[in-house]
């Protein structure tokens, strides 16, 4: 991955030790709070503010992590909200993948007349942030009954305009020739779509698969107006419930803060060539 | 080509194109692609038209809307939500302090994340180890970020922790209405720096290595590679990251929601917090919607001022 390949030895080894150092500093500087929440949650939740006056050792780590919290995490309202959060966006994920995929391959591969504004109106929807038309849109949907509804919350994810716009520009790098090769050898459009580019473009698939997985796992304020029921909460809305109340046991939040990031942490972990790929190159080149 | 016989023997249906250079299926030639594209393109147009653009516009109908139940129904008041709006001394504060916020927190996130995929694509002992220790955090779901620092931000919390240990007297960080704003701009740093990182890191991959050899070779100093090579040729995912940083930023709610509720003294009351605010705590729609509308305006405007920008310097 590194790119600056220097051919003496003598100067890369004073700036390699700085670098590591500087990188390691950095890294660990971010890695903190998460820490911190980890090992929290890994013992009672009167533990949490006893090892901070001072500072000792103890804040960041503890001899006898046990997984009570974890436990009764599950066994309550919150694992069920984070139960919710991971239907509501692997089925975004499989919906949303698939219309952004086609409208993707009707932008690059087939050119038609208005191909232009179609486009124009897929990047006038991306450019209309979400969150800030959520308000008149929880209204629409109040209307449609559609409020305290898995629809309700799911929708909004599945047509994003930013996957469309990820997975077009990575179709756009597919040479013509190989389309009308193919549609001289008789292959439909959908086989086209279904063959040719879909297996080729999996690095951008899989960045646009965890752009609308992201979208619905973070959501905060969608689910706040669309869903509050016990049985459609989401994880982080429920989690936020807790900030305001009096007897919080804080283990069990911070429990619960690292499933909610765990979860699409080991996704991008998995991902992140792919994510990387998917912005930069194609696979073409 | 395909042979004229196996043109017969195949449904149309399932050949829309056969013999795409002849002449005399020309209207067919025209009309087939589109409505091919738009069979493709029709579900997810449904959706961005029902799900991101019909709320706009039903939001701008209904901010030229007032009156409600106590005054005979909803008709037709003009501009009288935004005249109000603008009249309100609580949404000028929204929009200076969503101003402030923009005007320092993009270029600072920006900065810090070029310079971080800087350090993290040069060769050095672990750095993919350390590079995903600070993508790590953008895991962490906005409204989880808030929780676990509003820990963090406790007076009896880490960051104190931290600054008593530095010797430092304790800050009321969250409580106190200078150091609010800098205090949720912090904690979106964390979450979103490694994100934009990871677009810049991309780009820095794609500059040919050959460059950096040449210049070697011609003596160039690391830190003059950097701005004559690196900087000028990821200058189109650095314009891509700026954009997307500021239109993300313009939208910030969860932290502000979940720590601070736009205070104190309207201090972290950045404009989605306060349409939040309008719309259902004081029940005022009509005029909460002016306000969406006038923050799509504005997240327009800024996108469009920024493609401005780097469409010059492209010309430059």
């Amino acid at each position: 991955m590194s790119v600056t390949v220097t051919r003496r030895p003598r100067r890369l080894r004073t700036g390699y030790l700085l670098l590591s150092l500087v990188g390691a500093l950095i890294g660990l500087a971010f890695l903190l709070p998460l820490w911190w929440t980890l090992v929290n949650s890994l013992r009672p939740g009167s533990d949490t503010f006893a090892f901070l006056n001072p500072l000792s050792w103890q804040t960041f780590f503890t001899l006898s992590p046990n997984l009570d919290n974890y436990v009764t995490l599950l066994s309550g309202d919150l694992g069920r909200a984070i139960g919710n959060s991971l239907f509501i966006s692997v089925v975004t994920v499989v919906a949303g993948l698939l219309i952004c995929a086609m409208a993707a391959f009707g932008l690059s591969a087939i050119p038609f007349r208005g191909r232009g504004a179609i486009f124009g109106i897929v990047i006038l929807s991306f450019l209309i942030p979400f969150d800030a038309i959520a308000i008149p849109l929880a209204d629409m949907f109040r209307d449609w009954n559609l409020q305290n509804t898995f629809i309700g919350l799911i929708l909004p994810g599945i047509g994003n305009g930013m996957a469309i716009f990820l997975i077009r520009t990575f179709f756009l790098a597919i040479p013509t020739e190989l389309v009308e090769a193919a549609r001289l050898d008789g292959l439909g459009w959908w086989g086209v779509f279904r063959r040719i580019y879909l297996p080729l473009s999996r690095p951008a698939l899989i960045g646009a698969g965890l752009t609308l997985f992201l979208f619905q796992w973070q959501a905060y304020m969608w689910p706040l107006l669309m869903g509050t029921d016990q049985n459609h909460i989401v994880g982080p809305v429920a989690l936020s419930n807790l900030q305001g109340q009096f007897n919080v046991d804080y283990g069990v939040m911070f429990a619960a803060s690292v499933i909610l990031t765990l979860i699409p942490l080991l996704i991008i972990m998995i991902c992140q060539r792919y994510f990387i790929q998917s912005v930069s190159t194609s696979g073409l080149k | 080509m395909t042979a004229p016989g196996a043109r017969i023997q195949r449904p149309r249906a399932a050949s829309p194109l056969p013999g795409t250079r002849r002449p005399r299926r020309r209207s067919r030639l025209v009309w087939r692609p589109t409505l091919v594209a738009l069979a493709f393109l029709s579900p997810a147009l449904i959706g961005l038209v029902l799900l991101r653009l019909a709320p706009a516009v039903v939001a701008f109908w209904q901010s030229l809307q007032g009156g409600g139940i106590l005054s005979g129904g909803e008709h037709f008041v003009g501009l009288d939500n935004y005249v109000e709006l603008f009249s309100s001394a609580d949404f000028i504060g929204s929009l200076l302090v969503t101003l402030l916020f923009t005007v320092i927190i993009n270029p600072v996130q920006v900065a810090i994340a070029f310079l971080l995929a800087v350090l993290y694509t040069r060769r050095a002992a672990g750095s993919g180890f350390w590079r995903s220790l600070v993508i790590l955090p953008i895991a962490v779901p906005p409204a989880v970020s808030a929780v676990i620092w509003s820990v963090i931000y406790r007076p009896d919390g880490l960051g104190n922790a931290f600054l008593g240990m530095l010797g430092l007297p304790a800050q009321p960080f969250l409580t106190s209405p200078t150091q609010s704003l800098t205090a949720i701009m912090v904690l979106l740093s964390w979450v979103g720096v490694g994100y934009w990182m990871l677009f810049l890191i991309a780009g820095i991959n794609d500059v040919p290595t050959e460059l950096y050899e040449a210049a070697s070779l011609d003596g160039a100093s690391a830190w003059r590679q950097l701005w004559t090579i690196t900087f000028p040729l990821v200058r189109r995912p650095l314009a891509f990251v700026l954009v997307a940083d500021t239109v993300s930023n313009f939208l910030v709610f969860a932290p502000v929601q979940i720590l601070t509720k736009g205070g104190p003294e309207g201090s972290t009351n950045l404009l989605m917090h306060d349409i939040f605010n309008r719309a259902y705590t004081l029940g005022d729609l009509n005029t909460a919607q002016a306000e969406v509308i006038i923050l799509v305006l504005l997240t327009l405007a800024i996108v469009a001022v920024q493609f401005r920008l780097l469409k010059s310097e492209d010309a430059a």
